[in-house]
């Protein structure tokens, strides 16, 4: 399969900072999820393929152009779709007007048109009823939602998605999954979390990131592999494991590498998750 | 209710043929009578009728040109180039603050003053301070989706600067019309204004959205001051020489910028 993204050995300084070092990924239709602590360079990678800050060094493809020549970067653009990490409002728009108005950075001149597009994507994310209401009136979840459908004017092919799911209740985050699992369909979606459950649910790949680099780039399960013989129970805390907590049942689970004899069980998608991150080096109490 | 839209002209609406401003009467007055959709709908085939009320709901939705946008429109401007105008708050900020700021100093300078240099220094920070409120992603809160989009950066802030600029220069120019004894020494404000807002904006994708005006307009108020110490006379930016010093330093700094368009199109290394 042609992939969406091609990157090749990105690297990115900032002040004394070494945000991206030596990135390179291809990403193909589908989601693909970016685990890593905060400081990782999610945020970075995602603002580089979304064209918004130029890499040091390297270079990259989306859907065939690139973004380093002034022409290929408005290409890109003209195909991207880019839910910022805070995403910004005018507090005073109704949603249609706020998605209007990015209707119009994205060149949808003629007015008829472009009020018909703003209309099917709020549709899209079920805001149908609620779009001429002030956003200042919606809710966190309703907010993120009108952030989400301004990312899908124009139908993008590749959608950058940067922690959507911070801040909402359980109940939002399921109705969001729903959401980006729906938009994943037919194009690639790079998504950002914190979340390994947005992962688990949402990802046929992950890439995680530590330090700038990547550390990992798999299928969840075998990110979840990782962890396969390294997690055991324990009636107390085991001062060997890398981590360990209580869970529900007032047993400690363990992650690390057992000691003999250990009650082996099943790893999680959250265990290979912490375990790649403890054999990069960061330590995974802070992760 | 007072009236009810008779049949042949409900057969017309859902024909999709009644034209206005009966149509319009026809959509107000079917919002609200149910006796009236009830007859539509008997006058109706269900796809028309469908497509009647998907067009009525968007015509709903559509949002209103306030004043100044319809002005724009009937002026001439895009229809999207006025919606990208007006409906951004930084705009309407920075223009409300224009107006305060040029009250203010017009009505100091007729009142309390016997030579127009105190307007003449003052004026020309007005379209720089204009434009500076009008960019960045300090005060635009959309900044990170606008840059991210097609339309490129430095087309954005033209689009934004031109307004800023045809607002604060005319406005500048209307409190000059308040001066009058003072002939064309009055207008002496316009060069320097061009050449802060050029000069700031030039420096900007180096410094910053905030800084580059900042120095800018602090360096504009040093040079008068040390003009002011150098002598009697009027003020050395505001003779022929200084005239002459601004249109270069405009000219010069209208080129940087032209090279340097480009930078507007990513976000500033500070703010990554």
């Amino acid at each position: 399969m042609t992939p969406t993204v091609s990157a090749e050995g990105l690297s990115l300084h900032y002040g004394g900072t070494r945000a991206l070092d030596d990135v390179s990924l291809r990403l193909t239709r589908g989601v693909t999820g970016l685990l890593g602590p905060n400081g990782a360079g999610k945020t970075t990678l995602l603002r580089v393929l979304a064209t918004a800050v130029p890499a040091d060094r390297g270079a990259f493809t989306v859907l065939g152009n690139d973004p380093g020549t002034a022409r290929g970067r408005q290409e890109v653009r003209r195909r991207l779709g880019y839910l910022p990490q805070t995403p910004g409002f005018h507090p005073d728009f109704t949603a249609f007007e706020f998605v209007d108005y990015v209707a119009i950075l994205k060149e949808l001149t003629d007015r008829g048109a472009r009020h018909r597009e703003v209309r099917r994507v709020l549709d899209e994310v079920d805001l149908g009823d609620v779009r001429g209401k002030r956003i200042k009136k919606l809710s966190g979840g309703m907010r993120q939602r009108v952030a989400l459908a301004a990312s899908l004017v124009g139908d993008p092919g590749f959608l950058v998605l940067d922690e959507p799911t911070v801040g909402l209740d359980p109940e939002q985050r399921m109705r969001f999954r729903e959401l980006i699992a729906r938009a994943g369909e037919g194009r690639t979606v790079l998504l950002s979390t914190h979340q390994t459950e947005d992962v688990a649910m949402l990802c046929h790949r992950v890439v995680v990131m530590a330090g700038g680099r990547i550390r990992f780039d798999g299928t969840p399960a075998e990110l979840t592999a990782v962890a396969a013989g390294r997690v055991w129970n324990s009636a107390e805390r085991d001062p060997g494991a890398k981590a360990g907590w209580r869970t529900g049942t007032g047993s400690f689970r363990n992650v690390g590498n057992p000691p003999a004899g250990a009650d082996l069980t099943d790893p999680t998608l959250e265990d290979g998750y912490l375990l790649t991150l403890d054999d990069a080096g960061v330590e995974v109490a802070a992760a | 209710m007072t009236w009810h839209v008779d049949a042949e002209d409900l057969r017309a609406y859902a024909q999709g043929e009644l034209a206005p401003p009966m149509l319009w009467s026809a959509d107000t007055h079917l919002m609200s009578c149910a006796e009236c959709r009830e007859a539509l709908a008997a006058v109706s085939d269900p796809v028309a009728l469908d497509a009647g009320w998907d067009r009525l709901d968007a015509e709903l939705d559509v949002p209103r040109r306030g004043l100044f946008e319809s002005l724009l429109v009937r002026i001439g401007v895009a229809d999207h180039v006025a919606r990208l105008l007006t409906a951004t708050p930084v705009l309407r900020r920075s223009w409300l603050a224009s107006v305060v700021f040029l009250l203010l100093t017009t009505v100091g300078v007729v009142y309390t003053a016997d030579s127009p240099t105190l307007f003449l220094a003052l004026a020309p920070l007005l379209p720089l301070a204009g434009v500076a409120l009008s960019y960045g992603p300090a005060l635009d809160p959309t900044y990170e989706m606008a840059v991210v989009s097609p339309l490129h950066g430095f087309r954005l802030l033209m689009i934004r600067t031109v307004a800023v600029l045809a607002a604060g220069l005319g406005l500048n120019g209307l409190a000059t019309l308040a001066l009058p004894s003072y002939g064309l020494r009055a207008l002496a404000w316009l060069l320097p204004a061009l050449a802060l807002t050029a000069t700031g904006l030039a420096l900007t994708p180096r410094l910053g959205p905030v800084l580059a005006p900042s120095l800018v307009g602090g360096a504009w108020v040093a040079l008068l001051v040390a003009a002011d110490r150098a002598g009697d006379g009027p003020l050395v930016p505001f003779t022929a020489a200084g005239q002459g010093a601004a249109a270069a330093v405009a000219a010069l700094a209208v080129g940087l910028l032209f090279l340097v368009r480009d930078r507007f199109d990513v976000f500033p290394r500070s703010a990554v």
